[in-house]
């Protein structure tokens, strides 16, 4: 499970970091394809403004020459304005002053480039300056032509382009001022050096063919370039700008490196999540492995657990709680005081003892009884130990109870006690027969002696023949062996009770509670059955009492057992609080002048008394009023404590019930 | 009063109580019938262990009491119940109150009754009577036993042959067939069987020979 959802989880961290790398990918492509653009357009600028350079290069050039002829100039005197004007204008290469029919009347050839046309005549040139000057002479002001190429020697040559400027007189056309440009020349003339600062420019043709070129870039990582047209009257050229693509080394563009870092940033967050998220998985399986052990513990244990508020709503049961009571977790949790499963006739009582509880006035982890009642009308014994919960700031939130069955302990108990009492009843019974078994072999003996003397004499007797001497010596012989016979009889009777006067010999002093103490376990259990509370109290001046301590445990035990059924379920009802049976026991005062101390034994139910009739037969061997009785208890209680010296007797308590009082000796 | 022949006998009586002992013995004398006192099982087992063809008082019968120190009763009922003359001498027990149901269990394996203390009147000496008759029968059988023993013993092989084949109701010419011998023979040998066995007729012979 947990491996799978890792597999599963790694796939998915995966794809999460490839998209993520190629979202990097894609902004840093992005911001590069930016940056280009960024400086494409920066670039279409420059060719812009170097075209406007131009322009405005060759439009005060066509002022400059204009201005040659704002006067009718002399022959010599243009000459030297010409030349003046050259030596100005590296970019024109010859001037010509021309007639109306293109005829030349004046030509001066640029001092930098005196053999320009040495190589090839200049009539070579001349439909490329017809046709710049029919364009002048249409557009009334400069006109250019198209660029062509002017071969020098050793196979050099020139790209030229003309410019006619037509010459006006008074509205009248008298001729033509040709200026012959050298493209390379007047792009590095034309254009400030600031400008082209590492760029390349080249002027090509509109279809592409190159015919100068200005400066040079380095390649090895590209250009980047941007054209514009050229657009001069009579003549259109393209602008070609290029600059090299900048190295991206260690330092890239700041969008970049920005892009970078930021996107370094998302990593590193991201891994600090997944950090973060791992470490949440890990605290969440041990918080399930903790809860599912929590929960695995709740649901194996046999005691059941409750948890109360402090209203007392219940607000958890584990499902042994839920089985104890017979009712499910949904009916349970949320119900308050009186619990759905408390006996309607103990909910007083739980009530108050609740009340009692809660104050803090018993130690909580004190256990406690109860009995509970299920739909199908079975009440279960329990017991309870509470202990507070507590929350993490330390206050109290309300009570945990662990709730154990006690049925089968309770029946383990009621076995054992009715098995060791069967056991002590048979025991008893076994002692008897077996006594009784040796008594009458005992005297079966002189009883069968005597039968064989009385027979035999009762034979001569009827012998008339014998002579009467001897018959008189016979009979007294068998006379005297029937006393001696009837003497060994009561010798075997002595016996008998001297056996049972040796009991008296086993008298030490016993301690009140050491007696109280014997027979506490099978009291309790009596008492608990019927929900009978048994109150102990010995007097702080008690002494020790003189007596037979098994014997007067039985006499005790009788006693309170009476006491005990006196009091059945329901009667006295336990919303009186008279469900309780007292067994106390102090010194009493003696007979009169004699200076033995006694100790009296009070035993006090609440049960509903003696009737005059059964006072009146209460002490008679064999009377009872129980169906299952023997009607031996009280005489037999009687007849031991007399034993002891002591008496029994009873009276009627208050408010009800009755007392049952006896005395034993105190110890010397 | 029983007759005199009825009440001769010896009583062994066997009780490790000495008054009851000695009360029984003197109630016994005046009913005149002889008893021997044993102190207990012991006593009379080391005498009665070494008779090999039966109590030499015969008739006699045994008054045992069931609880004794040393060898109990029972246990010396026990021993006896193996002797081959455990049927000529009677067991009566003396029991108490509480073992009736042994005494009870002794007399269906082979006791001949109990009697349960204090024993009134004459209860216990009529029983000892009856007892002793019984022994005298007992004894009476044993010697018409032995006796007709002694008259088998005397007769030859081919005599027992002869007799075996007569008793089964064959006539002589048969007997004479089957023995291969002659009529004349057979009437001879039946003639000394006759004799020696003391009978008179086949049908004496075979009453005499399924008596026992």
């Amino acid at each position: 499970m947990k491996t799978a959802l890792g597999t599963g989880r790694w796939w998915l961290w995966s794809a999460l970091c490839v998209l993520l790398l190629a979202l990097l990918g894609a902004l840093v492509f992005l911001a590069r394809a930016y940056e280009d653009q960024r400086l494409t357009s920066q670039l279409e600028h420059n060719a812009v403004d170097i075209v406007g350079e131009i322009r405005n290069g060759l439009a005060l050039n066509a002022l400059a020459l204009q201005g040659l002829h704002e006067s009718l100039p002399a022959q010599t005197a243009w000459r030297q304005s010409a030349t003046a004007l050259l030596l100005v204008h590296r970019e024109i290469v010859r001037l010509e002053w021309r007639t109306a029919d293109l005829q030349i009347r004046q030509a001066q050839v640029s001092p930098f480039l005196p053999q320009l046309f040495d190589f090839l005549p200049r009539s070579q040139a001349q439909p490329d300056v017809q046709q710049a000057c029919a364009n002048a002479r249409r557009f009334h002001g400069p006109a250019y032509s198209t660029s062509y190429f002017l071969p020098l020697e050793e196979g050099r040559g020139q790209e030229l382009m003309e410019m006619c400027l037509p010459l006006l007189r008074e509205g009248r056309e008298e001729g033509f001022l040709v200026a012959t440009y050298g493209l390379s020349d007047m792009l590095s003339e034309l254009i400030r050096p600031d400008t082209r600062r590492q760029r390349s420019i080249a002027l090509t043709e509109s279809d592409g063919a190159r015919l100068s070129i200005l400066g040079t870039v380095p390649r090895e990582h590209g250009v980047i370039h941007a054209a514009h047209s050229l657009e001069l009257p009579g003549s259109v050229y393209m602008l070609r700008v290029e600059r090299a693509r900048q190295l991206r080394g260690l330092l890239p563009d700041v969008l970049t490196s920005g892009v970078a870092v930021l996107a370094l940033a998302l990593v590193s967050m991201l891994a600090l999540f997944a950090f973060d998220v791992r470490k949440r998985l890990h605290a969440e399986a041990r918080l399930s492995e903790a809860l599912a052990f929590r929960q695995a513990m709740e649901d194996s244990l046999l005691s059941g657990l409750r948890a109360r508020d402090m209203r007392g709503r219940i607000t958890y049961v584990n499902p042994a709680f839920c089985q104890l009571v017979g009712l499910p977790a949904e009916q349970l949790i949320g119900s308050s005081n009186p619990a759905p499963y408390w006996p309607a006739d103990r909910v007083d009582e739980y009530l108050s003892r609740e009340t009692l509880r809660h104050s803090g006035e018993i130690p909580a982890r004190q256990g406690f009884e109860a009995e509970y009642l299920r739909p199908d009308g079975t009440r279960v014994p329990v017991l309870i130990v509470e202990a507070p919960l507590i929350n993490e700031i330390g206050k109290q939130t309300g009570w945990m109870s662990a709730v154990v069955d006690l049925s089968a302990q309770r029946r383990v108990e009621e076995q054992s006690r009715a098995s060791q009492e069967r056991l002590q009843a048979t025991a008893r019974l076994a002692m008897a027969g077996e006594m009784a078994s040796l008594i009458s072999h005992e005297l079966n003996q002189p009883l069968a002696a005597i039968a064989s003397y009385a027979s035999g004499t009762l034979n001569l007797l009827h012998e008339p023949e014998l002579p009467l001497e001897s018959l008189r010596e016979d009979l007294e012989t068998a006379i005297r062996r029937i006393a001696d016979q009837a003497a060994r009889a009561g010798r075997v009777i002595k016996s008998v009770s001297d056996l049972v006067r040796r009991r008296e010999r086993s008298r030490s002093a016993v301690p009140v509670q050491e007696l109280f103490d014997g027979i506490a376990p099978l009291v309790q259990l009596q008492a608990r059955k019927s929900g009978i509370k048994v109150e102990w109290l010995v007097a702080p001046d008690c002494p020790p009492v003189w007596c037979d301590a098994t014997m007067v445990e039985q006499v005790l035990l009788n006693l309170v057992r009476n006491g005990l059924q006196a009091m059945p379920t329901g009667d006295p009802p336990p919303a009186s609080g008279l469900r309780t049976l007292q067994l106390h026991a102090a010194p009493a005062a003696g007979h009169e002048g004699s200076e033995r101390r006694w100790v009296a034994f009070t035993i006090t139910d609440h049960g509903k008394g003696l009737s005059d009739e059964v006072a009146k037969r209460l002490f008679t061997p064999f009377f009872t009023t129980r169906t299952e009785g023997m009607g031996l208890g009280l005489s037999l209680c009687r007849t031991v404590v007399e034993q002891h010296g002591g008496t029994l007797g009873y009276e009627h308590a208050e408010p009800r019930g009755t007392v049952f009082r006896f005395t034993l000796p105190a110890a010397p | 009063m029983m007759s005199a022949m009825a009440a001769h006998g010896t009583v062994f009586l066997i009780d490790d109580d000495e008054a009851v002992r000695e009360a029984l013995a003197w109630m016994l004398r005046t009913r005149r019938l002889l008893s021997t006192p044993y102190a207990s099982g012991d006593a009379f087992w080391a005498v009665a262990q070494s008779w090999t063809d039966g109590p030499p008082t015969a008739p006699c019968c045994a008054v045992l009491d069931l609880r004794m120190p040393g060898m109990s009763g029972l246990a010396l009922f026990e021993l006896l119940l193996e002797q081959p003359w455990f049927a000529l001498m009677p067991v009566i027990f003396l029991s108490g109150h509480a073992d009736v149901p042994t005494a009870v269990d002794t007399v269906l394996r082979g006791a001949f009754d109990f009697c349960e203390k204090p024993f009134s009147d004459n209860a216990l000496v009529s029983r000892i009577e009856r007892a002793l008759a019984r022994s005298a029968e007992e004894v009476a059988k044993l010697q018409r036993r032995l006796q007709l023993q002694q008259r088998l013993a005397g007769l030859t092989e081919r005599e027992q042959a002869v007799m075996q084949l007569i008793a089964a109701g064959l006539p002589n010419k048969l007997v004479a067939d089957q023995l291969q011998i002659s009529v004349r023979t057979v009437e001879v040998h039946r003639a000394r069987i006759f004799d020696k066995m003391g009978v008179k007729s086949v049908v004496e012979l075979v009453k005499l020979l399924h008596q026992t």
